[in-house]
């Protein structure tokens, strides 16, 4: 029973990126190359275990990479998570070739870290590799207090300038159960409309709005 | 699982554990947290018969590296009375040196009518996984497997 309602869980959380990359590929035959990066303690693991079902009590620092095949609503992905400790970040580029969707997690209560994450997402725009490639931003851990919300976190990040590819920013929970991961992203699509987003995306905001 | 490896080898590559999973559920049928390091060794899993039903299933392993690898990757057999039933190449990549990694694949089921019956592969059945740094055996695990 446990696990049939993570399932339940994983499909909601699923549900934007799916929009995606139904966006990307006709061929749903194909695997799909998934990138996960972002700052050390921003939820990587997290989401990756929980995209796959699995257990998110244990999770540690990861000191190097953890890869996991997942096959999902007809589509087979392949995701990388990458350690984000300032030791391993110039190691990233080493995983950029053949990457469909880049999806870039934010601890949205590491107020004191917001520069850092957005200078190295800034750099990430401009390598040759990642060229194009759509990105995902998760704002995750949305239930803390000291939280600050994806508009802001948009603006702080000057999210609007990207106009080389397309991308979407996603409020979430990934350590907690269904309920307050809707409430985040509620609110989330209340913020939603005062953004100036991809009009490519609004399909997939009405989506999130319905989970 | 045997090593037939030199000091050297094992020093810069280490297999800590493997774990067998149910793709749909996430759940663990199997883990092995055994000393992989340990030479000569066939080692042993029992593995709950219900694998045999599973869809899907995901096999994953955590391993550390001293040194970086450029072209990391695996070759795996499964035997059945010695014989080579089925083969498989994985290719990975770089691997970050001083780095403690997952990796996990997913393997889909045969067709029901052609599955062997879990009383015909038990104990019958030897996974061999070959672990190289492109050319370079890394190291190599046998796995004998036993459905409970």
């Amino acid at each position: 029973m446990l696990y049939n309602c993570q399932n339940k869980r994983t499909k909601q959380f699923l549900r934007g990126l799916l929009a995606i990359l139904r966006k990307l590929r006709s061929n749903p035959d194909k695997e799909l190359r998934l990138l996960l990066l972002g700052l050390d303690n921003a939820g990587k693991t997290t989401i990756l275990r929980y995209l796959a079902n699995e257990d998110i009590t244990q999770i540690t620092p990861t000191q190097g990479f953890n890869i996991k095949s997942i096959h999902s609503e007809g589509f087979k992905l392949n995701i990388w998570d990458i350690g984000g400790a300032r030791k391993i970040r110039p190691y990233w580029r080493n995983y950029f070739e053949n990457t469909d969707v880049l999806i870039y997690v934010i601890d949205s209560a590491d107020i004191n870290r917001l520069e850092e994450t957005g200078q190295e997402l800034s750099e990430l725009l401009i390598e040759d590799k990642l060229y194009k490639v759509p990105l995902l931003i998760y704002a995750n851990k949305q239930d803390m207090v000291q939280s600050i919300t994806t508009a802001d976190i948009a603006e702080s990040l000057g999210l609007h300038k990207i106009k080389d590819r397309d991308w979407q920013i996603q409020a979430c929970v990934a350590n907690k159960g269904t309920g307050r991961f809707r409430v985040g992203l509620q609110e989330y699509h209340e913020k939603v409309n005062s953004l100036t987003l991809n009009t490519r995306y609004k399909d997939v905001f009405k989506n999130i709005s319905e989970i | 699982m045997t090593f037939l490896f030199s000091a050297h080898t094992q020093s810069i590559f280490h297999a800590n554990w493997i774990n067998l999973r149910d793709a749909d559920t996430g759940k663990i049928l199997w883990q092995g947290n055994e000393d992989l390091s340990v030479p000569d060794i066939e080692h042993e899993a029992k593995v709950p018969k219900q694998i045999l039903r599973c869809r899907a299933v995901s096999r994953e392993i955590n391993f550390s590296t001293a040194e970086p690898m450029e072209r990391f990757r695996l070759e795996q057999k499964v035997l059945f009375k010695g014989r080579c039933l089925e083969e498989w190449f994985f290719e990975l990549g770089f691997v970050i040196p001083n780095s403690t990694n997952t990796w996990q694949s997913l393997f889909q089921a045969a067709p029901e009518s052609q599955m062997m019956p879990a009383n015909v592969l038990n104990g019958n059945m030897v996974i061999e996984t070959k672990f190289y740094d492109d050319d370079l055996l890394l190291t190599m695990s046998r796995v004998r497997l036993f459905y409970v």
